[in-house]
């Protein structure tokens, strides 16, 4: 063992080299002033470990990347942990470079002959922005798409080269697979071998420059282990800091760790999507400049988003030189402040006028809902092999409200009892929630609610043969002859209600199956098929047709076109043509999926746990 | 090759400070390695128990599946392949009604085991066994490493590439009798001689 030890350190001088580190002199004694450089090298080597095994789970591409993270985050165990710390390491090591660059500027640590050492810190800070701006792309949900995108863009700015430097990203003409593979070997290759080499070259500098320094010193004491304990400290106050930002939301539930979104849609924006918030300074800095400006061509935008952001990094750089002239290092002093509080300052006008934001706040929450969403059904279903965003896509409780939005909340609204969902701009067609169900029929067949908002009210059909129909039913009648309508009329409504089918009305209906066929028969008798056909009894062309009344087929026919025969002929004064043939759906405004979408989530018919 | 970390600066000191120094040295050395290793460790395990994940996960194979009607098999005892159908799980892709395997169907003409499945993995090494027709009587043949077997699925040569003979699958007799051919598709581990399920 022992000659095996000497032949080692004959042939590779390990030893001696470890023990001579060990035993640099600091000079003027150990400082907890000097640990900045060990924390961010642990906070560093948290990222290389949890990196490499998240690295085992990461699959680059735009069907698998949002999947396996969340394979990772919710499937894996320890994954949603491993997730969130090297999430928050990458945070600190971003906040633990800006400290000590600070403190250097500061102190003026930067002097000869540590420019170079000054330098390497700078660089850090740099590379540790790119490391932030890369990761954010690779979970590929929707605000890390969308904002990475928004990034990607403004290489466009760039006179001449912008176009080529956009498709060099993007990895091609559009975002995708290719975006996701380069960006992986920007973030786990580039930039972390870049900081890697820039840690390497910070120490060595640092230590050749403190050498010179404490071979002058009154008083040195030796590395280990007077600085090295400080040291230790101060990474454990480092891994403390990481694990409770880790664990923030709990160990538990399916919030902990670090959020992930819904599955990135390259075909749709996202218009709350925000940079991570070490760029939100930036990001309201370029507010403040117009769009619509240009300068021999050039936007204007192109200042706040390369140039002055370039120009800084110069002065930065040149800090060194700087400070030998006269008033140099006072400068450097203040115009490090002068960035920091500028970026402090700008990101809290930011954040807090999204706080303001009714409809940032309103397009966060959809987002959420998705998110959650997307996460139900993968547990229920599976992932299919196109993608997570296909079960969003495919899913009525999600397509729904915005489909109903796009094509229907101009006129008609969506709103419960407490008046929560979706509010038309201008009320002038029935409110649809809960659409032939026995309650929302009852409401229609109410002569104090068939003239109001919810039905009749702000349509030409308040004064039609419906209204006039209910109101003379009710009308001149004793107490006793009205609670025998009304026993009647309910007859009718679970009878109408359950030629729609629902599912969530199956068991109601099969356990009144005598009632709902009474009702069925009341149809005919008590005067509805004098206008409405309802299967062999009335006939077509006076009013909607009655037969499978608000079923999944009478729904889509409805949409498609209300002015059709069946339902409202000419006396459809506002409502699109939506699908004119169900056959020819190149010519509709709404394809029979979007149809068969919308008209699940009119009937309440989605997935649930 | 020796970094540059600078000389041998510090001055020692003599006596009971000595003695002080040196026990506050000890403790300092103590603390300083019992952090790093925790502040190391506390990353480390967790990725490493989520390297480990894959160890926790079950195979979805071990159920009996449909694969033919048994008037499908030839009545001379020539065997057929027949694929599996099955859902398939790839972390995490769910889908539907997709290959996993195949599996070799053939009369065997014992009325106590009427039907013989064999599983088309070769034991060897894992390649997929085919099915030689020749005048002299058919055989399975290896074609990755040249193992042949006879009808039964025993090894023809001795020494033989393969360790042990096909393996064989699990048919229910219920099924047989009402003309269904329903196996237990599951996995073996290759290279041994035992037949050890792959979990």
């Amino acid at each position: 063992m022992r000659s095996l030890r000497h032949w080692i350190e004959d042939r590779t001088g390990l030893g001696e080299t470890a023990r001579s580190c060990l035993d640099a002199p600091i000079a003027g004694g150990a400082c907890w002033c000097r640990v900045w450089p060990a924390t961010i090298a642990f906070a560093f080597c948290v990222q290389l470990i949890t990196g490499f095994f998240l690295w085992m789970y990461y699959s680059p591409g735009a069907q698998t990347a949002w999947e396996s993270v969340y394979f990772l985050q919710h499937e894996v165990a320890g994954g949603w942990l491993l997730r969130a710390m090297h999430h928050w390491s990458g945070q600190v090591l971003l906040v633990l470079v800006g400290l000590y660059l600070i403190q250097m500027i500061v102190t003026g640590a930067y002097r000869a002959p540590r420019e170079l050492v000054f330098w390497t810190v700078l660089l850090m800070a740099l590379v540790t922005l790119g490391s932030l701006l890369t990761g954010d792309l690779l979970a590929w949900d929707q605000n890390s798409f969308s904002s990475t995108q928004t990034r990607v863009n403004f290489l466009e700015l760039l006179p001449w080269v912008g176009g080529g430097l956009w498709r060099l990203a993007a990895g091609g003409p559009q975002f995708g697979h290719l975006t996701l593979t380069r960006f992986l070997v920007l973030h786990v290759c580039c930039l972390s071998g870049s900081f890697l080499l820039l840690l390497a070259l910070h120490v060595v500098l640092g230590r050749r420059a403190d050498a010179a320094k404490a071979a002058a010193a009154e008083m040195t004491v030796p590395f280990w282990p007077h600085q090295a304990v400080r040291n230790a400290v101060a990474m454990a106050i480092v891994l403390v800091a990481i694990l409770l930002l880790s664990l923030r939301h709990g160990i538990s539930g399916d919030d902990r760790g670090v959020a992930l979104g819904s599955p990135a849609d390259t075909s749709s924006s996202f218009a709350a999507a925000r940079p991570e918030w070490a760029f939100r300074g930036l990001y309201e800095f370029a507010h403040l400049f117009p769009g619509d400006v240009e300068i021999l061509g050039v936007s204007l935008k192109i200042l706040p988003i390369f140039v002055i952001p370039g120009l800084l990094v110069c002065v930065f750089l040149a800090m060194p030189w700087t400070a030998r002239r006269p008033a140099g290092h006072p400068f450097n002093v203040g115009l490090a402040a002068v960035v920091l509080v500028g970026v402090a300052v700008l990101s809290v006008v930011s954040v807090r006028k999204d706080l303001q934001d009714e409809e940032y706040q309103a397009a966060l929450r959809t987002e959420d809902d998705h998110a959650w969403r997307a996460v139900q059904l993968t547990r229920a279903k599976g992932i299919p092999l196109t993608g997570a965003l296909t079960l969003l896509r495919e899913d009525p409780k999600t397509q729904g409200p915005i489909l109903f939005k796009t094509h229907c909340a101009s006129c008609h609204n969506y709103l419960d009892a407490q008046q929560q969902g979706i509010k038309a701009e201008k009320p002038s067609a029935p409110n649809l929630y809960g659409f032939a169900t026995r309650q929302w029929i009852a409401g229609l067949l109410d002569p104090r609610t068939i003239t109001g908002p919810d039905y009749f009210g702000n349509t030409k059909f308040k004064r039609g043969d419906m209204v006039d129909f209910v109101e003379t039913l009710y009308e001149g009648l004793e107490a006793a002859e009205l609670k025998e309508l009304k026993e009647e009329l309910s007859t009718v409504v679970a009878g109408l209600s359950a030629e729609a089918q629902f599912k969530s009305q199956r068991e109601l209906d099969e356990k009144e199956a005598a009632r709902v066929s009474k009702g069925k028969a009341l149809i005919g008798e008590i005067g509805c098929t004098d206008c409405h056909k309802f299967h062999d009894k009335g006939r077509l062309g006076v009013a909607p047709d009655h037969t499978g009344y608000g079923s999944r087929e009478w729904t889509i026919a409805i949409i498609a076109n209300a002015g059709d025969r069946r339902f409202y002929r000419d006396d459809n004064d506002r409502m699109p043509v939506y699908a004119e043939s169900l056959g020819d759906p190149a010519n509709n405004i709404l394809q029979n999926r979007e149809l068969g979408l919308l008209a699940d989530w009119l009937r309440g018919e989605w997935f649930e746990e | 090759m020796k970094i540059p970390c600078g000389g041998d600066g510090h001055r020692p000191r003599v006596g009971r400070a000595a003695d002080a120094e040196g026990r506050r040295g000890f403790l300092a050395k103590a603390v300083t390695l019992a952090l790093g290793g925790v502040g190391l460790l506390v990353p480390a395990v967790t990725g490493i128990v989520a390297f480990f994940n894959p160890l926790r996960q079950k195979s979805q194979t071990g159920q009996f599946l449909r694969l033919t009607s048994l008037d499908v098999l030839p009545e001379d005892g020539t065997p057929r392949r027949f694929p599996v159908v099955a859902d398939r799980t790839d972390a995490w892709n769910r889908s539907a009604n997709e290959p996993i395997g195949a599996v070799f169907l053939r009369r065997t003409g014992d009325p106590q085991e009427p039907v013989l499945a064999l599983h088309v993995v070769c034991p060897h090494a894992g390649c997929y066994i085919e099915y030689r027709d020749a005048p002299e009587g058919g055989r399975f043949f290896c074609p990755c490493h040249g193992a042949g077997f006879d009808l039964n699925g025993n090894c023809l040569e001795r020494p033989s590439e393969s360790p042990r003979r096909m393996d064989t699958l699990e048919v229910d007799p219920q099924a047989l009798q009402a003309g269904e051919v329903r196996v237990k598709f599951e996995n073996f581990q290759t290279g041994t001689s035992k037949k050890v399920k792959r979990a």
